[in-house]
């Protein structure tokens, strides 16, 4: 039963991250590669917000998830808008070095010594015993809650809001959306400004669980494989991509020789681009046209 | 006259940078003072650059001052190499500091030799090459040291449990840690301990769980973690959440002393070559009040290592000869002995074979629950370093 808890736990992680990834490129075919500093920032955030509102950590809490939404969308506003038009690879090289910059602003900003954003926000991380004596700390299962209703919530709104609606035609077809009067960089803002959201908030229930440090952005980074196996452009292929490379990374934990484990996501990655490379769930027509 | 003046000024002002650059001693760091491991180096150099600009203060060397020139390598080769080539060439560095990665000491090892400039390493794992025979060029002051750091901790376990224990091991999946936990196992078992299981974490997992959840299931009673900060705390916490009630031993870090305080488990232990604060010895005062001079963004606590690498540091420019030259630093190097002022069990020595150090002590230190602060579990322990 614990490695069911383990598995489902690494799941939710990869799961909250990459929808992160392809709530972006669904809509603007930008792949953002400092989606882990961003995750990260949002962590810090949290710290921020705790360090000034210690005498109230939820409303610390609901500022920092907030910030991490504003954050999403002035990264599109004032750095990802001017790549409106040029080449999809100076889009992506233009957030590699947004994550760079976001790693020296972290550093110089909060240091690189481990924080707790759980003691400044006075509260426990007290552990419940699950059937088949498998364990699993309250942060733990938020994280699995908050993927469960991050997911629930992301498709809702894509199916049934009227700005899901816009996001989806605008991923779609963006020339067209935008003759029907879709306002494009507000849409691509709107993603940038979820896929930034929901990053930090795994990054913030990270933190809570067990800490933070400047290697939380490499977090960010294994989380990849798991967008790429499900698609890049499927939030659903997102959720079963996580939960297979959780399985095989847990799975390889306990039955085979834990120093694979930095190994299997991308060996995973590797069958899948071999065997279907638009992903599970993917597009293929999509992928061609990339 | 005109003319002559003219030259006279010319000369002048070419004359006077050189006259400067004579004044200053300038000693090059490479350090991953950016990049995801910066927490474990980036405060030891800030200690030693508060240590170098104390002996500034106080007149310098000779009252030539000190120069430290930073370099930030991200714990990536690449960097690193380019950062030695510059010391090396365009800033005429007589010492030259690694405070990074593993990864990064081949391109500065071989950069040092080329220009024979010696080489320090500095709150980074000591390389093979310090310890006997010593290459001539290579020295290090940071604490942890393979294989007597492993044989402290056993020995530790086995004076307070005995040898009929089981053990468990853990490391990050990086060359220097691997190879010390394998050697611990290796020596768990010559010590009729009974090694039943060794996790190898990636730098850095996003739920330690699984790792420890198979040192659970293996039924350890002891754990000895020797690897980066995060990868030995995470795994212990991740222990904790599922309920195992062992004992667990890992080496301390920069960072143990605010960790021992924060997780306040009596089952957590920490050993290492350096004091903790909670000593209260003057030395220690001395640091924290130049970190709240400085309005450092680190503890006090965490600017040991750098603190004495700037003892030696000063300790080898006032003994040479020359401390412009760089073969007259490495002389002075080669025979330093530095009173560490109780950072350490003893004095810092080197000699022309041993560039690690003569004698390695260690001390264990945990949370007291019932007096609710850090206590020494076993003081300085010396081990003769062959």
């Amino acid at each position: 039963m614990q490695l069911v808890v383990n598995i489902l736990v690494l799941a939710s992680i990869y799961a909250l991250i990459a929808c992160g990834y392809v709530l972006i490129y669904r809509v603007s075919r930008v792949l953002n590669l400092a989606h882990g500093e961003l995750m990260m920032l949002g962590a810090y955030l949290l710290v921020a917000t705790a360090s000034g509102l210690s005498n109230s950590p939820v409303a610390a809490l609901l500022l920092a998830l907030a910030l991490s939404l504003v954050v999403g969308g002035m990264v599109y506003l004032f750095l990802m808008r001017r790549m409106t038009g040029e080449m999809v690879l100076a889009a992506v090289l233009t957030t590699v070095a947004l994550g760079i910059l976001l790693r020296g602003l972290i550093l110089l900003i909060w240091s690189a010594s481990p924080r707790h954003p759980r003691d400044m926000l006075g509260w426990e991380n007290p552990v419940f015993t699950l059937p088949g004596d498998a364990r699993i700390s309250l942060y733990a299962g938020l994280l699995i809650v908050s993927t469960v209703v991050v997911y629930g919530a992301l498709f809702l709104f894509l199916r049934f809001g009227r700005w899901g609606m816009r996001m989806r035609a605008a991923g779609q077809n963006p020339l067209l959306a935008a003759q029907r009067g879709i306002r494009l960089h507000a849409v691509f803002a709107l993603a940038w400004g979820l896929s930034t959201f929901t990053g930090a908030t795994a990054g913030m229930l990270i933190a809570l669980d067990s800490g933070l440090d400047s290697t939380m952005v490499m977090i960010g980074l294994k989380a990849f494989p798991a967008a790429l196996v499900g698609g890049l452009d499927s939030l659903a292929g997102a959720l079963i991509g996580a939960l297979i490379i959780a399985a095989a990374e847990v799975g390889v934990i306990r039955f085979i020789d834990p120093l694979l484990a930095d190994v299997v996501p991308f060996l995973v990655l590797i069958v899948m681009l071999v065997v279907r490379p638009w992903g599970l769930f993917g597009t293929r027509e999509e992928l061609d046209r990339v | 006259m005109k003319f002559k003046s003219m030259i006279a000024g010319i000369a002048v002002v070419y004359a006077a940078p050189a006259a400067m650059a004579q004044d200053t001693i300038k000693i090059g760091l490479t350090g991953a003072l950016t990049g995801p491991v910066a927490g474990t180096y980036a405060p030891a150099v800030e200690g030693l650059r508060l240590y170098l600009d104390g002996v500034n203060a106080a007149g310098g060397i000779g009252g030539r001052s000190v120069e430290l020139i930073l370099q930030d390598d991200g714990a990536e080769p690449s960097r690193a190499a380019a950062n030695s080539k510059r010391f090396l060439t365009q800033d005429g560095v007589v010492v030259m500091i690694n405070a990074s990665l593993s990864s990064t000491y081949a391109p500065a090892i071989a950069e040092a030799k080329r220009a024979g400039v010696p080489l320090i390493f500095s709150a980074s794992a000591c390389p093979p090459e310090v310890f006997p025979p010593a290459d001539p060029n290579l020295f290090c002051t940071t604490g942890f040291g393979p294989k007597y750091d492993s044989q402290a901790a056993l020995a530790f376990i086995e004076a307070t449990d005995g040898t009929d224990v089981q053990i468990g091991f853990q490391a990050m999946a990086i060359p220097v840690s691997r190879g010390e936990i394998d050697y611990a196992e290796t020596l768990a078992g010559e010590m009729g301990m009974t090694p039943v299981a060794k996790e190898i974490t990636p730098p850095p997992a996003p739920d330690y769980s699984p790792f420890a959840s198979n040192i659970e299931n293996a039924g350890a009673e002891w754990v000895w973690s020797w690897a980066p900060w995060v990868a030995q705390v995470k795994t212990f916490e991740a222990l904790r959440r599922l309920g195992w009630e062992g004992d667990y031993v890992l080496y301390s870090h920069l960072e143990a002393e605010g960790e021992l305080e924060r997780i306040k488990d009596a089952g957590l232990y920490a050993i290492g070559a350096n004091a903790m604060f909670s000593e209260g010895l003057p030395v220690m005062e001395e640091i924290a009040s130049a970190t709240e001079a400085a309005g450092s963004s680190y503890e006090a606590n965490q600017m040991t290592e750098g603190w004495i690498a700037g003892m030696v540091i000063e300790a080898a420019l006032s003994a040479a000869e020359d401390p412009g030259d760089a073969a007259s630093v490495r002389d002075a190097l080669s025979s330093v002995s530095v009173d560490t002022e109780g950072l350490r069990g003893g004095p810092l020595e080197w000699t022309e074979d041993n560039h690690f150090r003569t004698v390695q002590s260690y001390r264990v230190y945990r949370w007291n629950t019932d007096s609710g602060q850090i206590e020494t579990v076993r003081d300085w322990t010396s081990y003769d370093v062959q």
